[in-house]
């Protein structure tokens, strides 16, 4: 779908993007993700050709893509992060879409934009002007203008950054129905749980360089050898982690309170050893669950902590 | 039709319609419309046993001394010898024309920092479909006032029995053609600078360069001011729409018709070398707001 081959882009002195490879597959959802000023959103203007690159390719569909290539470019259907309140607010919703509507060259553009309204809920809207909208109802017009002329791709731009929690929800709802119908969806969000739960791949972004592009579980798998079993006891007897910590399986062991935090290999399913060893010195375990590390203990470790190991280690790509 | 060419049809058509809705361009049309009779009735009031006396009126003869130092007395004896039309169709499409230049180099300005040109540019269009969409705007918006105001001067020509001759027609299409040239500019003043203000200013400021070079170099001034702004003036005219007009009306009046063509033409080219510069401002620049 959207494959750059070392793509840079430099300011003057300042190197906003550093040779990033991305590869975004046909289908998938695409998690782009990174702190503020990491250069997520020049990349995202290079894919669109807003921008031009200092260095480096960008292929979309399989064809090399340039500023110039507008087919190409139509392809895409874009969600900017915020829509801007100031273009054409005495328009309608509906006159604000037959507009693109025919800037793309819709087929029957009344009935496909009558089909939009309804699907994200703003048909009875589509007599109201813009400037009447709400920041969650702008969200979702941008988002039907953007998939109005069925592109191959979504480009989102934070796509939920100050909606409401309804807001989210639909917006959620629209993307994952988007991608049931086979499109791919490339998102670049602040919003890591939000990414969790919705993306197939993410890549992080720092000071310019890609740190990782993978599925979550081998992102997490990479960077955390290790895991956490924290078990729940009535009450932690004197030496038991010093006992527990001369298991094989066992690296460390510590106590907090009355839970003890068993760190084991990555590598397989060690709950039953430590649990059986608990019932062996007649203890009853009151719970035990093994920590989940969520997409945004990755994102910081891997923005703060482990660059240069991932660096060297290189991403699937 | 190329994408490019497909998207400027559709954002000049909203444009257009948007400008035709909105009440300014008639505001500054019922201007033009009400100078326009001033100076056709008033032309009545100058006239004596000899024919054409502009120093019988007051406005007139203001008029016309500032004309004969601009532009010659054979210029114009030539503006007059039809009648006060072609002078007061020039005169009442100065307002109307400056209406269309100042709201189109400011709502361009405008509609960029609010992030529309960027919007369009993530669909099938970029900087230069809205460039040119917003150029042919301004072009159907003159040549709509230039009939507007043709039919106003034939009627009034019928009302108060003077000639709707070849001259008048002459200096709609020299008014249309001088069009070309300065929205032009208006959209090089666009490209150039970050804001609405920033572009009107800079627009405002080439046009007022241009026009006193042109009248400065003229007799209306001191020796050494007409000196200096010769030599300036000898420099930018290649650049100036304002020469190029001058230089077809005095080939008309002279009686040359390939002079006439031939600065229209030069009038043509000047538009598309600056359209041309503004193309490669906005690709090399981008659209972000």
């Amino acid at each position: 779908m959207i494959q750059t081959r070392q793509l840079v882009k430099r300011y003057g002195t300042f190197t906003a993007v550093e040779g990033i490879d991305l590869h975004i597959r046909p289908g998938e959802i695409y998690g782009f993700l990174g702190p503020n000023g990491a250069g997520k959103t020049t990349t995202m203007m290079m894919l669109l050709g807003i921008t031009r690159p200092t260095s480096g390719e960008i292929f979309l569909f399989g064809e090399k893509y340039t500023h110039r290539r507008l087919d190409l470019r139509r392809r895409i259907g874009v969600v900017p992060e915020k829509h801007p309140r100031g273009v054409w607010p005495w328009m309608t919703a509906e006159e604000y879409l037959r507009f693109f509507a025919e800037l793309f060259a819709v087929p029957r553009p009344e009935e496909r934009i009558s089909s939009l309204l309804e699907k994200v809920d703003l048909l009875g809207f589509r007599n109201r002007r813009i400037r009447e909208f709400s920041r969650g109802m702008l969200q979702k017009l941008s988002f039907t203008r953007a998939i109005l002329h069925d592109p191959d791709i979504l480009l989102l731009d934070e796509p939920i950054s100050g909606l409401d929690p309804l807001g989210i929800r639909q917006v959620r709802d629209l993307i994952m129905s988007e991608n049931r119908g086979g499109r791919s969806i490339f998102i670049s969000s602040h919003q890591l749980s939000e990414m969790e739960r919705i993306c197939h791949r993410v890549a992080i972004i720092s000071k310019g360089r890609l740190m990782a592009e993978d599925t979550m579980q081998n992102l997490v798998a990479r960077l955390f050898r290790e895991r956490e079993i924290h078990v729940e006891l009535e009450k932690v007897p004197q030496g038991l982690a010093a006992r527990l910590k001369k298991l094989p399986s066992v690296l460390e062991c510590t106590v907090r309170g009355e839970t003890l935090i068993v760190t084991v290999p990555r590598q397989g399913d060690f709950r039953r050893v430590v649990s059986e060893f608990l019932i062996g010195q007649d203890l009853v375990p009151l719970s035990i669950q093994e920590r989940v590390v969520s997409l945004e203990e990755a994102f910081v470790t891997i923005t703060q902590e482990n660059i240069g190991s991932l660096v060297s280690d290189g991403g699937e790509g | 039709m190329s994408g490019r060419a497909r998207a400027a049809r559709v954002i000049a058509k909203r444009q257009v319609f948007e400008a035709l809705v909105s009440p300014g361009l008639y505001i500054a049309l019922v201007a033009g419309l009400f100078l326009g009779y001033a100076l056709v009735s008033g032309f009545a009031r100058a006239v004596d046993s000899s024919g054409f006396n502009p120093q019988l009126r007051p406005l007139y003869d203001i008029i016309g001394r500032g004309l004969e130092g601009a532009f010659g007395k054979t210029f114009v004896d030539a503006l007059f010898a039809e009648g006060p039309l072609p002078f007061a169709f020039s005169v009442s499409f100065a307002p109307v024309f400056l209406y269309i230049a100042v709201s189109s180099v400011f709502k361009f300005g405008l509609e960029k920092n609010a992030g529309a040109v960027e919007l369009v540019a993530y669909g099938p269009a970029d900087g230069t479909s809205y460039l040119i969409a917003s150029y042919v705007k301004d072009l159907l918006l003159s040549l709509f006032s230039i009939l507007v105001l043709l039919a106003f001067m034939v009627a009034a020509a019928a009302l108060y029995n003077y000639l709707a001759g070849p001259e008048l027609f002459v200096a709609a299409v020299v008014a249309f053609f001088l069009s070309l040239a300065l929205l032009a500019y208006g959209s090089l003043a666009s490209m150039l600078t970050v804001n609405a203000s920033s572009s009107l200013a800079l627009f405002l400021g080439i046009i007022a360069f241009l026009l006193v070079v042109l009248f400065g170099s003229f007799a209306i001034v001191g020796e050494y001011v007409r000196t200096l702004s010769t030599v300036i003036a000898r420099a930018v005219q290649w650049v100036s729409p304002f020469f190029y007009g001058n230089l077809s009306l005095r080939a008309n009046a002279a009686g040359d018709p390939l002079g006439f063509v031939g600065g229209l033409a030069l009038l043509a080219v000047l538009a598309v070398v600056i359209l041309t510069a503004s193309h490669f401002i906005i690709s090399a620049r981008g659209v972000r707001a």
